[in-house]
């Protein structure tokens, strides 16, 4: 994502304000609509698994699981987010410039540790439940976070923040008004890709005891009742798509505004 | 490794200045080694184990070298010049070497040889120590700056110390235990898991590659292609294995002729199905932008000296997009690692089976069994094709 790409995208889409909302909504309402209506699309899955005894999940509601989801991948996103930013700020200061080379490739090889395996590796040390899903979700979404935080903050022209500071502005209101105003479309664009990642990967969670979504899909393989699994599949690919939507109205929300003022 | 280019050059030789980098390593060491549980021991492996410090583990001669070697290597990054750099990389490989005699000593101390099925498992500090040391590695690497290919012959000699180490007089190590209850299985299922992966990985890089060029030509097709795959990323991995069993099973039963092919609703066909669908994005991706992002000039100039079409594209274009196209090569493969330890679930075998049947008799040796080798696995070929992706740079490894 260079500064370029940014302007020419940002020049290039017009949507009015009111459009802007209308895919994430869109988005939503059908997630609603999934979860409130599956109970009741009985005949529907039936048509799947003609043969099976149920055809809807019932061991646990799916707002519940959809809640518990959210739960998890929001947890995970907020530590994520915090130490992500965090970190791209503190190495891109004078002070933490040491830290810079060592936090790119840490960050890099975050992304290699296999999600199932930082699972697999983590519940002996943190027991069975929700705590192993997080920390491994917190270790994949790292990289997008950091690497675009880097990138956002580095690719501010060198020139603003030379006059910022010839206006007398100290160090934190350039770095509050001035960079992170200016890099925040990029950095909204990790935060994206890191979420939309996590929101796939959070089902892995159930296979060690973190009820999620995830759940329904285990319970069909292991039954093999399909009608399950579309269920699980298709509330997590529409959670998926809300969020990615909601994320993209927001970055073109913010680079409006800057294009703007 | 794109990232790393926009990276100020490394500080080197700078008398004054300590490298905080390493000092801050190395005081996280120190607390890991003092802090945390070194070792544990169980009686069998279903029970989880006690932990034991630093003080127990190895006596105190054994605690006072591990902290004299980690107090060096912070001494070392005070003066950072070339010359400490090197000897800070020498402790960083000698405390690697040492790490598996520990274990020893500890297992000499903490256990019982009365009882035959006690096992000493590996304790948090230990794993951080490790961890924090790879960290050195990485900086040294880059204070230094070697080449990618130094660290992973250290590691490779390293962990042939460690496996020699494992081999011959670490029996207690509940890890050792796990892998000699079951070596064929373990080999058998790393086999599995590499064959599943590279089969997988090489379909998709030719249908990337086509999908890519076929992109190029037809500018329509790219919108459309890259929605389908972008919506293929949010199924969860979980999800599309589910999904391919039923339609699978559907056809192995009808079709005679694909059932004969090794065509089922369970095992390696629904996983290879599902691996190629997810690495496609990355591959498409990555492809169609290095063919796109080779400057027009050079490409304008390739024809000015009378290059035909083809010749630019063999000559001039692939050649230069080819570290772009290693990346995404490196991503997929990394990426399907990972993902064929899920297909477990669906009868693939792989190294996920020794995940998922750890996790159901909750012994977690034989978890950790089935994971690192995943880890390691993933760690060399993101190491190996990045590696490579440096050398095809334009103008070769610097």
């Amino acid at each position: 994502m260079t500064h370029s790409a940014t302007r020419r995208s940002a020049g290039g889409v017009h949507v009015t304000q009111d459009h802007l909302w209308m895919r994430p909504l869109f988005w939503g309402v059908l997630l609603c609509i999934c979860v409130a209506g599956i109970p009741y699309a009985d005949a529907l899955f039936r048509w799947l698994e003609p043969d099976a005894r149920q055809v809807i999940y019932q061991r646990a509601p799916f707002y519940a699981l959809l809640s518990r989801h959210l739960l998890v991948v929001g947890v995970a996103a907020v530590v994520t987010i915090a130490v992500g930013v965090a970190a791209g700020i503190a190495v891109t200061r004078k002070r933490g410039r040491d830290f810079l080379p060592l936090v790119a490739q840490l960050a890099s090889l975050g992304q290699t540790f296999p999600p199932v395996a930082v699972l697999a590796l983590a519940v002996p040390v943190l027991g069975f439940g929700t705590l192993p899903i997080i920390m491994a979700l917190m270790l994949y979404g790292l990289l997008p976070i950091v690497r675009n935080t880097l990138a956002g903050l580095q690719e501010v022209d060198a020139d603003i923040k030379m006059s910022a500071r010839a206006m007398g502005m100290t160090p934190a209101q350039i770095l509050y008004q001035v960079e992170l105003p200016l890099a925040a479309p990029v950095i909204l664009a990790g935060i994206r890709t890191s979420v939309t990642i996590n929101i796939a990967t959070a089902a892995l969670g159930a296979t060690v005891g973190a009820s999620n979504l995830g759940d329904p899909i285990i319970a069909g393989i292991i039954n093999g009742n399909m009608a399950y699994v579309v269920q699980g599949a298709l509330i997590i690919a529409l959670l998926a798509l809300t969020l990615d939507s909601l994320f993209d109205s927001m970055q073109t929300r913010w680079r409006q505004r800057l294009s703007s003022s | 490794m794109s990232l790393l280019d926009a990276l100020p050059a490394p500080r080197l030789g700078r008398g004054s200045y300590p490298n905080v980098v390493l000092v801050s390593l190395s005081a996280v060491m120190l607390a890991a080694i003092w802090g945390l549980d070194a070792v544990s021991m169980a009686p069998n492996r279903i029970v989880q184990g006690t932990g034991a410090g630093v003080m127990e583990a190895l006596g105190w001669p054994g605690a006072l070298l591990a902290s004299l070697l980690v107090l060096a290597l912070g001494a070392l990054a005070f003066r950072p010049n070339p010359t400490n750099y090197s000897a800070a990389l020498g402790v960083v490989v000698l405390i690697l070497a040492l790490m598996p005699f520990g274990l020893m000593v500890a297992g000499h101390f903490l256990i019982d040889p009365a009882l035959p099925q006690a096992r000493l498992g590996i304790g948090a500090g230990y794993w951080v120590v490790l961890f924090v040391l790879l960290l050195c590695l990485i900086e040294l690497r880059l204070r230094l700056a070697l080449t990618r290919l130094w660290p992973m012959l250290i590691l490779a000699g390293v962990g042939l110390l460690w496996w020699l180490c494992a081999w011959l007089w670490l029996g207690d190590l509940a890890l050792v235990q796990e892998y000699r209850a079951r070596d064929q299985q373990l080999i058998r299922a790393v086999g599995q898991h590499v064959v599943l992966v590279s089969v997988a990985v090489s379909i998709s890089v030719v249908l990337g590659t086509l999908l890519a060029l076929l992109m190029r030509r037809y500018a329509r097709l790219q919108k459309g292609a890259f929605a389908i795959l972008n919506f293929l990323q949010t199924i969860p991995s979980l999800a599309l294995f589910g999904l391919l069993l039923a339609p699978l099973a559907w056809l192995s039963a009808n079709v005679p002729v694909l059932a004969k092919l090794g065509v089922s609703g369970i095992g390696n066909t629904p996983a290879l199905i599902a691996l190629v669908a997810y690495s496609l994005l990355p591959m498409v991706r990555n492809t169609y932008i290095a063919l796109e992002e080779v400057s027009a000039d050079t490409l304008e100039a390739a024809s000015a000296m009378g290059m035909r079409a083809s010749q630019r594209f063999w000559q001039v274009r692939l050649p230069l997009a080819l570290p772009v196209l290693l990346e995404g090569v490196r991503i997929t493969t990394v990426q399907a690692i990972g993902l064929t330890a899920v297909a477990a679930l669906i009868g693939a075998g792989g190294l996920g089976t020794f995940i998922f049947q750890g996790l159901g008799q909750a012994a977690m040796d034989m978890v950790l069994l089935g994971a690192l080798p995943i880890l390691i696995l993933a760690l060399l070929v993101d190491a190996a094709l990045g590696a490579l992706a440096e050398a095809l740079r334009p103008g070769g490894v610097q």
